[in-house]
């Protein structure tokens, strides 16, 4: 068998309640700055309130102007926030109106959900306004895979484009088969990662009804961490061959060196250590990393006390010893949980985190609990590491786990 | 309901993402580049806001931006039967 393509990155790009833009995000995490806060949702006369972490409307305008959208019809946050990532990435990858575009690309956004937004303005037209007609645009403006044909068309991208979906691993399991199709030869350049825009009335409500919401912050790995908190966003990122990379130029950012995929098949919320294991295992033996090698751990740490528990024996179970010589960040705690999107935000943070050879720090933690007993980085600190390890546990038992490499 | 000229170029206008100053009386939709799903849209807000139902079969690309402000603006002072 001929040698394994690598894939690099070329260019990041991503939106949260930290910020629009990869710099003032990555500044941001790593000054400990969080952006989750009070939040307030209102639809139909219900009004929702608590904790989120949600995106900065004027900013997100700011960021959209002069893009050419009038040709992609009604865009709902979802594909707002995917465009806008989508955008800096290929311009920091220098790929804008690139031949390769014309078939060698491929574009695989991750979505947990649709545009909520939209159904939710037709629903209460609805059931609320007592209307019989909705927007005609309610329904190419909402689907799941609405994102991936809008940045499709923004950039002129002519190669397989889709949508992927499993909850909270969405855009971990897009980048994963994205690099898989860069490997097998039969795309060149992929973008790929995720959106979610889950911060309205309808969707929110149906988290807060899990009963794995916090009311007061996400406070990963810590004793008194009571459960998630939504953020909403988008992460995209250039991958690309390195041949093709180094072939034309480009400044490469780090490497997607693996990824490992598995079903927990047994229960629809509950996380299973041996699917979390499975999947680092995996995502390990295909970067050809050896489970001895201490690495920067970016957690799925949603700060619910199943998933962990569950993650820190996962990782116990197949890091061994290496675990204590690894460092554990856990960014769900500055960005909110962003569903489908957050699988490449912290990729993304992970990535600049091994490149700056610096450790955001975890944030919200008050105490220590033996059951989730971790290398924790609580405040930010220099990190030695060459790998990322970058986790995705999605409800309904889907796993997918990412192996980085930093450039030398 | 009285509706004016102008409140009809607006709606056109926002609802195809065009800049109002640019939809003059004599363009033709797909001088305009106004597609069919446009018009949907377009004609789904001017029956929000106006109450006029248009039939999307009365428009064309040949059509004008004043033939389309006619047509609402005379279906608007028709007596609903």
């Amino acid at each position: 068998m001929s040698e394994t393509r690598r894939v690099v990155v070329t260019g990041m790009g991503c939106v949260s309640g930290l910020g629009i833009g990869v710099e003032p995000t990555w500044r941001r995490a790593l000054a400990g700055e969080g952006a989750i806060r009070p939040t307030v949702r209102e639809a139909a006369g219900t009004l929702l309130d608590g904790p989120a972490a949600p995106v900065d409307a004027e900013a997100l305008d700011a960021a959209l102007t002069g893009l050419a959208l009038r040709p992609l019809g009604m865009l709902d946050p979802l594909s707002r926030f995917a465009l806008a990532a989508a955008a800096e990435a290929v311009a920091q990858a220098g790929l804008s109106d690139h031949p390769v575009f014309e078939a060698r690309t491929a574009v695989l956004v991750g979505c947990g959900s649709g545009g909520n937004a939209t159904v939710e303005a037709a629903y209460e037209r609805l059931f609320a306004k007592g209307s019989a007609r909705v927007h005609p645009q309610t329904i190419p403006a909402s689907m799941l895979s609405a994102p991936a044909s809008h940045l499709a068309m923004l950039l002129g991208v002519h190669g397989p484009t889709m949508a992927f979906s499993s909850a909270c691993a969405s855009s971990a399991h897009a980048l994963g088969e994205a690099m898989h199709m860069i490997r097998s030869g039969r795309v060149e350049v992929a973008l790929a990662g995720g959106a979610e825009a889950c911060l309205n009335t309808g969707s929110w409500v149906g988290w807060k009804a899990i009963g794995a919401m916090a009311d007061d912050t996400c406070r990963p790995f810590c004793a008194t961490r009571k459960g998630m908190v939504l953020g909403e966003g988008a992460a995209m990122l250039v991958l690309e061959s390195e041949e093709h990379a180094v072939a034309r130029g480009a400044a490469i950012l780090g490497e997607l060196a693996g990824y490992g995929a598995s079903s927990d098949a047994t229960d629809m919320t509950a996380p299973d250590v041996d699917g979390i294991s499975r999947a680092i295992r995996a995502a390990l033996a295909d970067a050809g990393v050896t489970p001895g090698t201490p690495a920067l751990v970016s957690a799925h740490g949603t700060g619910t006390r199943l998933n962990d528990r569950a993650e820190a024996a996962g990782l116990r179970d197949v890091l061994g010893l290496a675990l204590d010589g690894s460092t554990v960040i856990a960014t769900k705690s500055a960005h909110g949980h962003l569903i489908g999107a957050v699988a490449a935000l912290e990729f993304v943070l992970g990535l600049k985190a091994l490149a700056e050879g610096l450790a955001p720090p975890v944030l919200n933690y008050r105490e220590p609990e033996p059951e989730c007993a971790l290398p924790l980085a609580l405040e930010a600190m220099t990190l030695p590491h060459e790998f990322l390890l970058s986790n995705s546990f999605a409800f309904g038992g889907l796993n997918a786990v990412l192996v980085g490499r930093r450039r030398a | 309901m009285a509706v004016s000229r102008e409140e009809v170029v607006a709606v056109l206008a926002e609802e195809s993402g065009l800049d109002p100053a640019k939809v003059r009386p004599e363009a033709t939709f797909e001088e305009l580049d106004i597609g069919s799903i446009d018009v949907a849209s377009t004609l789904f807000a001017i029956e929000d806001k106006f109450g006029v139902v248009v039939d999307p079969d009365q428009l064309d690309p040949a059509s004008t931006v004043s033939q389309f402000v006619d047509l609402v603006l005379r279906l608007a002072e028709t007596p609903a039967a």
